[in-house]
């Protein structure tokens, strides 16, 4: 985020004609949440997924942002991640947490693929060629992270070390329109359901069967379904090695989802007090609203003083994590939880004022310009997205060996 | 590893199925999980009455059951060197 121009990369991208010319970060973001916003409503409605915007972001070069640029890649930085999906979540919070999500997972490769692998997939990644889906949840294990039950199948005898996927997600966000996916498998052999492997599939190496509607409160374009995946993949298409699922989760997954998601909420709350201040400062605004309200002023206060907690909260966790050699301390997995579980709870509590600072015309019906209504049902999904709750178990654990109370 | 050591660490390992500890055992993956590291490292502090520096309160120090014995005795030698590692079980 303290990278305010585009990286130096994006102008050498040669990897998709809309890349060749060259454009800012801020361009290329904004490209995208155009599209976003233009079929956010639809999107939303129908619930499904905003296929315009992802088409966007495979052509702006987003969705090879943190590619390097040897692949062809914009070589972005995590700030660059955070100012761009701040800036698609400001139109739509569905779309930014695809873009967010996706990235997270590219940076998994770029960082722990092998090299046949990333030979392979970062190309096609940097030419926005692979949207990539997570399978990391299972029925059953209660969305912990770190244990699997489907287990990955090592058949060397038959198929030349091939490696057999069979596997049921209950909600994968994209996945029926996903290129590629990184799933989380037991290891071949493994004695607990903590040995745990991370492995790429293409769409066409696996046999895949949807299941079940998606009809959520918010998040509707986020297009979560359920999915059986079956198929095989060669052994280098493990990410990392075989049973180190927990170092991607701590050095990739981990800090990059509490970032990421976070950037996207905190987008889709500025956008909303955007909107509403626009709307109150507008003629027709500033007739119907009494601008001197000392209630108005409190509420419009409290929003945006939520809004800059959680934006300095976001930079300060980016530099650490940017810095920090090792983030599996107490005191840094203190502050990535803390960032998420303030970001959750402050962006969707900022949204809530606003309904109340504009009242029911603009603040609960759906075709008032300010979005809140949308906003805020998106935006309760925040604290149940990895739950707040938990994480506030881990963090009191935490807490406690961490007696000094060391800050970061 | 000292015996009292292997069987204090034993007893967080739900996947170790009497196979032997030794100091290779990746402890993730007998099953120790961060929501017991806290309860492990108390029975350590009960045991060997010493507590674990902050700064070896990370993924290295947990990662098998030999890092995990390397922190303990270098505690243990803090402690007897008159070093301030018990400052903090005192806090």
């Amino acid at each position: 985020m303290s990278a305010p121009a585009a990286p130096a990369a994006a102008a050498r991208s040669g990897a998709t004609d809309a890349a060749a010319t060259p454009r800012s970060l801020a361009d290329r973001a904004r490209l995208v949440a155009d599209v976003a916003a233009e079929h956010a409503e639809r999107t939303d409605q129908e619930a499904e997924f905003p296929v315009q915007a992802l088409d966007a972001m495979r052509e702006s070069g987003l969705l090879g942002l943190l590619v390097p640029v040897e692949y062809g890649g914009l070589g972005g930085s995590l700030g660059d991640l955070l100012d761009a999906s701040l800036r698609i979540g400001r139109a739509d919070m569905s779309a930014a947490m695809i873009f967010a999500m996706h990235c997270q997972q590219a940076a998994a490769v770029v960082k722990h693929g092998s090299p046949d692998l990333r030979e392979e997939l970062l190309p096609d990644l940097a030419a926005g060629r692979v949207y990539l889906a997570s399978v990391t949840t299972e029925a059953g294990k209660g969305g912990h992270l770190l244990s699997a039950e489907s287990e990955l199948t090592s058949d060397s005898d038959s198929d030349q070390g091939l490696l057999a996927i069979d596997r049921f997600a209950p909600i994968v966000t994209g996945g029926a329109y996903a290129d590629g996916f990184l799933i989380t498998l037991r290891s071949p052999g493994a004695t607990s359901p903590t040995q745990v492997s991370l492995v790429y599939a293409r769409r066409d190496q696996l046999r895949i069967t949807g299941s079940g509607d998606w009809q959520p409160m918010g998040m509707r374009a986020s297009h979560s379904i359920a999915l059986q995946l079956e198929g095989k993949v060669p052994g280098h298409q493990v990410v990392g090695e075989h049973g180190k699922f927990s170092r991607i989760a701590t050095e990739v997954f981990g800090p990059l989802a509490h970032l990421g998601w976070s950037a996207c909420w905190l987008g889709t709350a500025s956008g909303a007090l955007s909107r509403v201040l626009g709307l109150l400062r507008s003629p027709a605004g500033r007739k119907r609203f009494d601008l001197s309200s000392e209630l108005l002023l409190t509420r419009l206060s409290s929003a945006r003083q939520r809004l800059d907690t959680v934006h300095a909260l976001l930079c300060h966790t980016e530099e650490v994590v940017s810095s920090s050699g090792d983030l599996s301390t107490p005191r840094n997995q203190l502050l990535l939880n803390a960032l998420k579980i303030t970001a959750a709870e402050q962006c969707h509590a900022a949204v809530n004022d606003l309904v109340d600072a504009v009242g029911l015309r603009h603040g609960y019906l759906k075709d008032s310009p300010t979005g809140l209504e949308r906003a805020l049902r998106d935006l309760r999904s925040a604290a149940l997205n990895y739950s707040n709750d938990r994480l506030h178990l881990a963090d009191g654990r935490l807490a406690l060996l961490d007696p000094e109370v060391r800050l970061v | 590893m000292e015996p009292r050591f292997v069987e204090l660490l034993s007893g967080f390992l739900p996947f170790l199925d009497g196979q032997e500890l030794t100091p290779e055992s990746t402890l993730s993956e007998l099953g120790l999980d961060s929501m017991h590291s806290i309860d492990l490292l108390f029975a350590i502090e009960d045991t060997f009455g010493v507590p674990l520096p902050d700064e070896d309160l990370n993924d290295t120090t947990f990662a098998t059951a030999g890092s995990l014995w390397s922190a303990v005795q270098a505690a243990r030698k803090a402690e007897a060197d008159g070093g301030s590692a018990g400052a903090v079980a005192a806090a």
